[in-house]
């Protein structure tokens, strides 16, 4: 059987295609606009599942990291890396859509505010982990590295999510300890739903990026096997 | 037009810029699919060929 015609594989990809036609459905035809910001406000059903899905995405890394320090399986460190570069998509998703809500809503595209500052500081860690897989001596090395790295970054996570209580900044607080829900039924719906449609496809990308891979170390330790054999691939 | 659609091309642009990530992926995959299969018949071959 075709490995791609992975019933899972195929349920997710029908399943993601489903959902996010439904989240374009309810984010421009279902939810209101907002009474003070209008239209743009709809970026908030985009930005708000993005940066959930970021922050999942980095304490998989995060479970995965340590994970591969305690056992030193291949496994681990191949969802770590997987969990890594999705955060780090996600989190660029974040960095991209805040500033266009912010213009027209604050006037300025971006400001040193602490939940923004600490959100660019998460993708730096999170791009300075997949550089270190990258370039170090080994690949044995550079996992180590990235998931210390990993560690160091997942910690930045509660940081972002506290920032504005700690710090008093700008940034708009609409869940949180102690908060009132402020949104309409209709809102809260789309909200959940595009949530529901962002893990749906972070899955999906979660396991086709892990098996690519596991297939990649399949394949370079078989090729080793020829190459010990005096056979090239 | 309504006063939305910046946002509803950009929405389709990223979902569009989603997609073919997802595809690149499956390609990708089934490269070393493929490739695996050719390395592995391969070594399997030799094992019952061999002493």
């Amino acid at each position: 059987m075709d490995r791609l015609s992975h019933p899972v594989t195929v349920a997710l990809l029908v399943i993601v295609g489903v959902l996010m036609l439904g989240a374009n459905f309810m984010v421009f035809l279902y939810a209101p606009d907002e009474r003070v910001m209008g239209a743009v406000q709809r970026i908030f059903y985009f930005h708000v599942p993005a940066a959930m899905v970021a922050f999942a995405s980095t304490f998989v890394m995060l479970g995965a990291s340590i994970a591969y320090l305690w056992t030193r399986r291949r496994i681990w460190d191949n969802l770590a890396r997987s969990a890594t570069e999705l955060a780090l998509l996600f989190c660029a998703l974040v960095l991209v859509t805040g500033p266009i809500w912010a213009r027209p809503a604050w006037g300025v595209w971006w400001t040193w505010e602490a939940k923004l500052t600490t959100t660019l500081l998460l993708g730096l860690l999170l791009a300075a982990c997949v550089l270190v897989r990258s370039y170090a001596d080994s690949a044995e090395k550079g996992a180590r590295l990235a998931s210390v790295l990993g560690i160091v970054a997942a910690l930045d996570v509660p940081i972002i999510y506290r920032a504005v209580d700690w710090w008093r900044g700008q940034h708009p607080v609409v869940f949180g300890p102690g908060k009132k829900d402020p949104l309409a039924p209709e809102m809260r719906n789309t909200l959940s739903f595009c949530l529901l449609a962002f893990l749906s496809l972070y899955a999906l990308l979660l396991l086709l990026r892990t098996r690519i891979a596991c297939h990649e170390d399949r394949v370079q330790d078989a090729t080793e096997m020829l190459g010990a054999r005096g056979e090239s691939a | 037009m309504k006063s939305y659609s910046f946002l509803f091309w950009g929405y389709n642009v990223v979902w569009i810029g989603i997609a073919a990530y997802v595809a690149i992926l499956l390609r990708k995959l089934k490269t070393l699919d493929r490739r695996l299969d050719r390395i592995e018949r391969r070594l399997s071959g030799e094992r019952k060929d061999g002493p």
